[in-house]
Order: structure tokens, then C-alpha cells, then sequence
């Protein structure tokens, strides 16, 4: 069950230690189906382009390691809504949002390029996924943030900044680090609120989301969360790393559901939770 | 407001900064406000190596026995600039700074006043011990040279609300907690001066990053106003004759308690709320989508905690 911990404060004091390892070590989360490059048609023309809208030395390192071979495509209807800057590092709303590219896609990764574990997300929306989710994540210093969503076998990439410093007067996790989260770990919250053609749910689950980084600190973090229709039957998945900030919190949004959806959600120490919404 | 560098005064002025140790980027300026009373005003920035950090008011009063500092400005060079000033404008050396709060554009000058005794509430000295080292480092890496030497003083001892004589200059000094959990307000009943701390902000968006709750803060507002006060200087933003600042303040925090709350009722996201249009009456006040950035930071999980993580509404 539960590890003894130290809480430290910042996610990922001393982290910059064991970057370089790390890079080595993370999942291949790209062994993704090759097909063809697809061309971009004029409609698509207007969104779309082949070169890196933030110009970054990063993006080839993980393009190979996510997506692979697969075509893709840098893409403006893959929405990310962000602050500019971090006010708080250890929690960066981040709302994502492709509905413009349409509802069907197989996938959707997420992921900040300068994080020690950069992945963020692997959604498999199944068969009632919409591709829009919001969710607050951690960010170790100023980072391109990215985004892709495959659609017809093509990654289209959606890109945005965040600036890793808050002003003066800025003390760090002041509003959300738990000392003495024992006490409220597991709780789960949540509300849907339906929106006609789709159905928001949100959720909290109350887990320190360690990254296990941190000296004697080993990794505590939720894996994995669950949509389930009234019958039980899966119906969207969402895998998460620890660059998922303490205590996640998720919008997840949802095509409209006779008799509601249950969400559950396990950590890598084999802890289960779960909410009706 | 601020002057840089360059204060035009030609002839000797010149021959003598060929003499002196570097000029400081920025000069306080003292402008007077009532009898033996003067403000510095800040400018209506976040803190930036542009503008040394001196961004909050500061507040001199002559009391013929020595000087009473409001507020000590954002470094060690800018304290030392501020004495060098007041002496040479009032003849008195500063005897006593009055810290309002422990926020570091208002406390990191009181290093530079060594004959000087520091004073705050017991709550602000305590909160000044917990985030020294944060903001020792924020100031560091925004203001670079301007913040070298600097480190933080505490006060020297902590004073009680009621009414304090200073050098036989009688000031009523009044607690309050709505901006930063301890804010000192110094009204000085002879001249009608009410140093607001950053209780009060005007023509500059309210900043929040240790409010109690934006409640808290505006039900204080309305304990302040019975103070009958005649002239206002605020934390931040110009000195006020009009009632104008206390007013704008509460009219903002109203407003962005209202908006918070109705927005997490509806399951609207910190990101959806920072792009909905301000109203028009606070999206030209100075650093609004900045300052509303932050306070989304700061306060708007408390308002989702209400609708979405509490009991089913």
C-alpha cells in the first residue's frame, strides 16, 4: 500500500540529476502503425504545416519516440489553452481541445519536452472519447508543451509554451502542496456537467502522484484512469504519468450516455478508486 | 514615479557623478502629499530589473524626531538611495520603518536602515522568516544586480494595533489580514493620511497570492472606509483624494469573487475563465490579464473545491 514519503515540497527537487538517464529509460509509447503519408488536401492547407511553430531542438528526440515513423503534421485546430507563464509549477491548468478536427481519432498523446518524465498522457478514447480534456500538470522549468492526435493513421500536432516562473511574490505550492496528505488520500469528487452533444465529467482524486525522482521517495502515482458505461463496459482509457500534477484533476469529456459513467482509476501500488458521475 | 538614471542637473552634479560609485538605475522620488508627509510611488509594473523592483508605495513622515518609513522599497541599494534622499530633503534621519506586509517589494530595503528600529505586526514578521528564501531568490532572479548585497532583515520587534507614539508623533496603527494574511494600516489622524498597505490598490490590478479569501478582504475594505480619512495611498497605483482607490478595490474583488464563483458553478476551467473578456472597467487597470492569471493561481481551486469537490450541490 502506501510508501513511507518525505513530502519535500516541489515535485521534483534534485530531479535535474537524473535527467539525462531518464531519457534512456522512458516507454516507447510510438510502436504505432506506419501507414502512408497523407497529403494535406487545400482545405487543410490553412491549419496545417510540415515546420515546427516553436522552432524547438527537442521536437525530432520525441516525434521519434512517440509517433514513430507515422506521418504527421503541425497542426493550429489542436487547441492548447494554457497561461503564459507558470504561477505555480507544481499545478499548470492545461485544456486541450481538437473537436475541430472532427470527433473520430484513434489517439491522443501528450507531453512537456523539457520535464525529467516528459510524457503526460495516452488517451484511447474508445468509443465514447471526444478529443478535449483538461488536466493540470507539472512543469520543472520553461518547456515547449505538445500535443498530438491521430487521426486517419496522421499526428496532427498542436504546440504551445509555458514559462516555468511566477512573479515576486511567488512562493512555491502554496496553494496545493499537502503535508499531511494521508489524511484525505483516495478521496474522489467529482460533477458532470451535460452539455448537450457531449458530457463533462469532472474529477479529483486526492494522490500525491509521486514521481519517484526525489531521493528515498520512491514512485507513487496513478496509472491509469477508466471510463465505464452503467453496464460496466469500458468505454475510454486514460493512461497518465507523474507529470500529472498532486491530487489530478481531470475534465474529460465524453459523447452523451444513457444512465451516466463511472470512472475508476488505479496507481502503481495496486490502489483502486472510483466515482459515479 | 520613478526617474532613471540621469537626474538633469547639470554643472557640478556632473563633475561630481564622474566621482561617485555608479549611479542607481532608478531614483526614488519623494512628492509630498500633506504636511511633513511624502510618497514614493512605485511603478505600476510586476518587478523587473527595468524598474529595480520598486513597484509598491513608500510612505515619510517628518515627525521632527526622526523619520517614519512606510515600507522600505525592494533592496538594499534602493534603501540606501531612499535615506540618502530623505535626508537630504527632511534633515532627519529615518528612526523607525513600518513594514505593512511581508510581500518583498515592500520589505527588502529595510536592510539599508541601520540605525533604524523595524516594526510589524507579529504575523508579518512570521510570514517574512517562512518565505524569505523564496523571495530572496525571486528578487534575485528578477532584478540581477540591482538586488547584489541584499538580504532580508526581520523586524526587530512586533507592534500591536492602537496607538503608538513616535518620537512624541502620534500614529494609529490598525491590523488587518485580507491581503496577505497580516497587513498593517498606519492612519496618521492630524493630517488625514491613511497608509493602506496593499489592502488598497488603484489604477493597478489587485495581486492575491496570500489572501485569507477575497471576503475576508472586502469586509475590511468596508472597516477601512469608516477610518474618515482624507488623503489615500495605497499599496500600489497614485495617491487618491477622491475615494476613487478604496472603491476601485472593492469593485475589482467583488467582481472577481462573483466571477469565480459563478464560473466553477458551471464547470468552467481556470484556462476558460483567463480567456473570457474582463470588463471594461478592469481590462485598463495595469497588469489586469496578468494579475487575473495569477489569482486564478491562487484562489480559483478554492471556488472549484465549492462546486465540484465538495457535497453534490
Amino acid at each position: 500500500m502506501m510508501q513511507n514519503r518525505n513530502r519535500l515540497g516541489i515535485w521534483l527537487s534534485g530531479c535535474s540529476l537524473v535527467v539525462i538517464p531518464l531519457w534512456g529509460l522512458a516507454q516507447g509509447a510510438g510502436d504505432a502503425e506506419r501507414p502512408g503519408p497523407a497529403p494535406a488536401g487545400p482545405a487543410e492547407e490553412a491549419f496545417t504545416s510540415s515546420a515546427d511553430p516553436l522552432g524547438s531542438f527537442m521536437w525530432e528526440l520525441y516525434r521519434e519516440r512517440y509517433l514513430g515513423d507515422a506521418p504527421y503534421v503541425f497542426d493550429s485546430r489542436v487547441r492548447l489553452s494554457a497561461p503564459g507563464f507558470a504561477e505555480d509549477s507544481g499545478q499548470v491548468p492545461l485544456d486541450i481541445d481538437a473537436s475541430e478536427l472532427g470527433d473520430d481519432f484513434e489517439r491522443m498523446l501528450a507531453w512537456v519536452e523539457l520535464n525529467p518524465i516528459p510524457l503526460i498522457f495516452d488517451y484511447d478514447p474508445r468509443s465514447h472519447g471526444l478529443p478535449r480534456l483538461s488536466l493540470n500538470v507539472r512543469l520543472e522549468q520553461a518547456s515547449p508543451v505538445r500535443v498530438a492526435v491521430q487521426r486517419h493513421g496522421v499526428w496532427h500536432i498542436g504546440s504551445t509554451h509555458i514559462e516555468a516562473e511566477g512573479g515576486g511574490c511567488t512562493t512555491p505550492g502554496i496553494a496545493t502542496t499537502e503535508s499531511r496528505w494521508e489524511e484525505r488520500f483516495g478521496e474522489v469528487a467529482g460533477r458532470r456537467f451535460d452539455h448537450g452533444e457531449q458530457s463533462q465529467l469532472r474529477l479529483r482524486v486526492m494522490h500525491p502522484m509521486d514521481s519517484g525522482l526525489i531521493p528515498s521517495q520512491p514512485a507513487f502515482h496513478i496509472q491509469r484512469f477508466e471510463v465505464l458505461d452503467a453496464g460496466g463496459e469500458l468505454i475510454s482509457t486514460l493512461a497518465i504519468e507523474a507529470s500529472v500534477s498532486e491530487n489530478p484533476a481531470l475534465g474529460l469529456h465524453m459523447k452523451p450516455l444513457e444512465g451516466g459513467y463511472r470512472v475508476g482509476a488505479r496507481d502503481n501500488n495496486g490502489n483502486r478508486f472510483s466515482i459515479a458521475l | 514615479m520613478l526617474r532613471h538614471a540621469r537626474r538633469g542637473r547639470a554643472g557640478l552634479a556632473a563633475v561630481l557623478a564622474l566621482l561617485a560609485p555608479p549611479l542607481l538605475a532608478c531614483e526614488p522620488e519623494l512628492t509630498p502629499v500633506a504636511p511633513a508627509t511624502w510618497v514614493v510611488e512605485g511603478a505600476r509594473e510586476e518587478i523587473a530589473a527595468d524598474n529595480c523592483g520598486l513597484i509598491a508605495n513608500l510612505g515619510v513622515i517628518a515627525t521632527g524626531e526622526g523619520v517614519v518609513l512606510i515600507d522600505s522599497g525592494p533592496s538594499r541599494t534602493l534603501g540606501e538611495a531612499l535615506e540618502a534622499e530623505i535626508m537630504a530633503l527632511t534633515g532627519q534621519p529615518v528612526r523607525w520603518v513600518l513594514n505593512t506586509h511581508h510581500h518583498p517589494d515592500h520589505v527588502f530595503g529595510n536592510q539599508a536602515f541601520a540605525n533604524a528600529e523595524v516594526l510589524a505586526l507579529a504575523g508579518t514578521a512570521e510570514a517574512m522568516a517562512r518565505d524569505a528564501a523564496a523571495f530572496e531568490a525571486n528578487l534575485r532572479r528578477l532584478l540581477g544586480e540591482a538586488f547584489a548585497g541584499t538580504r532580508l532583515r526581520l523586524p526587530d520587534r512586533a507592534v500591536a494595533p492602537g496607538r503608538h507614539d513616535f518620537g512624541g508623533y502620534p500614529l494609529e496603527l490598525h491590523a488587518f489580514r485580507g491581503h496577505s494574511g497580516a497587513d498593517l494600516v498606519i492612519f496618521d489622524a492630524a493630517t488625514g493620511v491613511l497608509f493602506a498597505g496593499d489592502l488598497v490598490f488603484h489604477q493597478r490590478t489587485a495581486t492575491t497570492p496570500h489572501t485569507p479569501g477575497l471576503q475576508a478582504w472586502i469586509e475590511e475594505l468596508d472597516r477601512l472606509e469608516a477610518l474618515r480619512y482624507r488623503v489615500m495611498v495605497p499599496g500600489h497605483g497614485p495617491v487618491d483624494h477622491e475615494g476613487a482607490a478604496l472603491a476601485q478595490t472593492r469593485d475589482y474583488l467583488a467582481w472577481l469573487d462573483r466571477h469565480f464563483d459563478e464560473q466553477a458553478s458551471r464547470g468552467a476551467t481556470a484556462n476558460q475563465v483567463r480567456e473570457a473578456p474582463l470588463p471594461e472597467r478592469f481590462a485598463g487597470l495595469a497588469l489586469a490579464e496578468y494579475e487575473l492569471t495569477r489569482s486564478l493561481s491562487h484562489l480559483y481551486p478554492r471556488y472549484e473545491q465549492r462546486w465540484l469537490w465538495g457535497e453534490a450541490p
